[in-house]
């Protein structure tokens, strides 16, 4: 075959869980997540692989689908791009159909029906050495011959897995199929029938024996799917988590707070005062680096989660919720995107691709932002620590008992939104559970780090990026117009930030915000955890006299009432201050309105939940 | 729809938790299909995940409340099915499992 110039443009198909996008890190080299459950690869995911003859290949990994007729958006999407029906990505010119050894009837059923779409493909046969282990036979040579196309081993996670199969790529050992059908057969009762057939008689002459049960699995499972220990083990993992996320990050956070604040100090010394200073101390140390001190946190909690998501046990939590969930009108498969909802409402309302009805979905979505994602913890983490007393309350810590009951308001709201949302919305077709309970594997140490890296990644860029030059921003807005000569309050009140802020006050005073506040939730629009740099920057500005780095913790402490900071907080459950996800919303549903509906039922909940709170805290307090 | 033991039909759903049985079909829900055209047919997802004539099927777990859902482990697969799902698979129980449950003490081991 001659070198072209345009790489050839590969897909990467099979059933979930198969291996196929460790298959795709390993023939593209990229740093994707390797995710166990169904649902985590809905991203399109392209790579590219320079091979010896030059002509280098573009690789697709698709979604992974059951069947060629979808019953899920993301198994739409792959059907969709095999038949060439998306407009920006055209059919591949080979498929790469990838079968896990260790369940080999689900995957080959789905590579005959690849196959009947005659496009050109090759077989990779992944996990043959897992399979191995669990005494599973297949001849690989009769498999091939039986199939008519060419089957390649691959042990995806290995170095130098995927070898063969690249070799049998540009050796251009894939030939188009005999039997050539340019269109899928939306298969009936009959169809479905033969096709079964057709793969008993493929595998009992390939000599397939099916693989060892795992004793293991087996006793694992008759524990975490029990109906009463089962959701016990659940609420220990989830309170773990919750625990661990607060005490393991007490010490790394202290040591970020001491390093910023000595950097503020050693800023002031070392800068003549004037605005070159104010804006590295409060806007950029005072501003920034209130959100840095919350990174233990998060990567502690990423790290929860991913290595839930890798182990295999998030399916069946979604099991043993599907219930509880159904009586609100949610599907058990929306535990997952709510789970990761919890870390960020993003991926989470991307992760509803895999509920297949369209009502169950918007609900997901509609709910996904009530969930405590970790854009919260600065806010929570701060007005907790300058308000909450640290007063043990029997077994528990005061703090520690607010912030869990923020969570939990979080999930309680979601829960009756969504029911409210049953009433209103008449459900269509049903929806089904139909879910697959992964076998369990230890979490890969490689693909956990490579996963808390990515989310430090991109943590570290909000903070350096866009609430960097937020604050920026904000400084400037809070430094000018200086105020005239002669004038007695703080300079930040003459200036145009001062005065919004003082318009602000209006819109809030009746739930307690002061101006500080309303200036602090403008910029705080873009990102939750802006709002904790912004009063940073703000306060650090309205300090009088020079003592430019006096930390934000106590200012509120003694100047803010408790009943404020609480309400405070009751805003924070409900307020959607991140534009990122009513964007995400507005393409995930493709229209405006969801977002906007979004955006008005969230804001009135909030401001509805502060008046309460600030009016019955301080009757009582 | 009797349990003797003798191997007369059952839906998957009526299985207690630790019985095997065998696929002996699938039958047209209209509770799970009503509304859907033939091709997004969910009783042939049923299929396609395994659920065909022949196979062998054990039931791993049962949530309360009728086990809705239950888990199923079939092809060296497990799935999680809600009562209405595993209503539409008919399965044989095997030849001489008793009429109760039978709890399996987590042991795989499954009689040949």
């Amino acid at each position: 075959m001659d070198a072209t110039v345009t790489p050839l443009r590969i897909a990467l198909v099979g059933v979930p869980n198969c291996g196929k996008t460790a298959l795709f890190n390993r023939l593209t080299g990229s740093r994707q997540k390797v995710a166990n459950y169904p649902g985590v690869t809905v991203e399109r995911r392209e790579g590219e692989r320079i091979t010896p003859d030059g002509r280098g290949m573009r690789v697709l990994d698709l979604p992974g689908t059951y069947s060629l007729n979808p019953t899920t958006l993301d198994e739409a999407i792959t059907r969709d791009v095999l038949l060439g029906r998306l407009a920006d990505t055209p059919a591949p010119e080979l498929v790469v159909c990838v079968v896990d050894a260790v369940h080999l009837p689900i995957g080959m059923r789905l590579a005959l029906e690849v196959k009947r779409l005659g496009l050109p493909m090759v077989l990779a046969l992944n996990r043959m050495d897992v399979a191995r282990r669990r005494s599973v036979h297949i001849d690989a040579a009769k498999l091939s011959a039986g199939l008519g196309v060419p089957v390649v081993a691959t042990i995806a996670v290995k170095r130098g897995g995927a070898d063969a199969l690249v070799e049998a790529i540009e050796a251009g050992r894939w030939i188009t199929p005999r039997a050539f059908t340019p269109a899928p057969q939306e298969h009936g009762a009959e169809d479905a029938e033969q096709m079964q057939r057709d793969l008993r008689g493929l595998l009992a002459a390939a000599g397939y024996s099916p693989p060892r049960e795992n004793p293991w699995s087996g006793r694992i499972d008759a524990l975490l799917l029990h109906p009463v220990a089962g959701l016990a083990v659940l609420l220990a993992v989830l309170f773990v988590m919750f625990q661990a996320v607060f005490s393991w990050a007490v010490a790394p956070m202290d040591w970020i707070k001491g390093a910023m604040s000595a950097l503020g100090e050693f800023t002031a010394a070392h800068l003549p005062a004037g605005p070159l200073a104010s804006l590295l101390v409060n806007g950029v140390i005072g501003g920034a680096g209130s959100v840095l001190v919350f990174l233990p946190q998060i990567v502690i909690l990423f790290f929860f989660i991913l290595a839930l998501e890798d182990s295999g046990y998030l399916p069946r939590a979604a099991y043993l919720l599907d219930r509880l969930m159904g009586s609100v009108g949610l599907s058990g498969r929306a535990f997952i995107p709510l789970l990761s909802s919890h870390a960020c409402a993003i991926p989470g309302i991307m992760a509803t691709r895999t509920i297949p009805n369209w009502r169950d979905r918007l609900t997901t979505i509609m709910i996904a932002p009530l969930m405590t994602c970790s854009a919260r913890l600065p806010v929570y983490g701060l007005l907790i620590a300058a308000l909450i007393p640290a007063r043990p309350v029997g077994p528990f810590n005061l703090q520690g008992l607010v912030l869990f009951i923020l969570y939990a308001a979080g999930i309680v709201s979601g829960l009756l939104v969504a029911w409210v949302m049953k009433q209103f919305v008449r459900g269509g077709q049903y929806s089904p559970l139909m879910l697959e309970l992964p076998d369990f594997q230890w979490p890969n140490a490689g693909n956990l780090v490579l996963g808390l890296w990515e989310r430090v990644k991109i943590f570290m860029s909000r903070v350096g990026g866009i609430i960097l030059a937020l604050m920026i921003v904000l400084w400037f807005l809070s430094s000018y117009p200086e105020p005239p000569p002669g004038a007695t309050g703080p300079a930040i009140q003459y200036s145009l930030a001062g005065r919004i802020g003082a318009l602000l006050e209006y819109v809030f005073a009746p739930i307690g915000f002061n101006w500080q506040i309303a200036i602090a939730l403008v910029p705080g629009l873009a990102a939750r955890e802006v709002a904790v740099a912004a009063l940073g920057t703000v306060y650090a500005m309205s300090a009088a006299g020079d003592d430019l780095s006096a930390a934000l913790e106590p200012v509120i402490s003694s100047t803010w009432s408790l009943a404020t900071g609480v309400s405070l907080l009751a805003w924070y459950v409900f307020a959607p201050q991140c534009l990122s996800t009513l964007a995400v919303v507005k393409r995930e549903t493709n229209s405006w309105r969801y977002p906007l509906i979004m955006a008005g039922y969230l804001f009135a909940l909030a401001y509805l939940a502060s008046f309460i709170t600030f009016r019955v805290v301080r009757a009582w307090a | 729809m009797t349990l003797d033991g003798t191997g007369r039909q059952i839906a998957l759903a009526q299985l207690r938790r630790g019985q095997v049985a065998t696929v002996s079909g699938l039958v047209e829900s209209a509770a799970i299909d009503s509304g859907r055209d033939a091709s997004q047919s969910l009783v042939t997802r049923l299929r396609d995940l395994g659920f065909v004539p022949g196979a062998r099927c054990e039931v791993v777990a049962r949530m309360w409340l009728g086990g809705d859902p239950i888990a199923v482990r079939i092809g060296g697969s497990t799935f999680a099915l809600r009562r209405a799902e595993a209503a539409a698979v008919r399965v044989e129980l095997a030849l001489g499992q008793a009429r109760d449950a039978v709890a399996r003490a987590g042991s795989s081991a499954v009689p040949a």
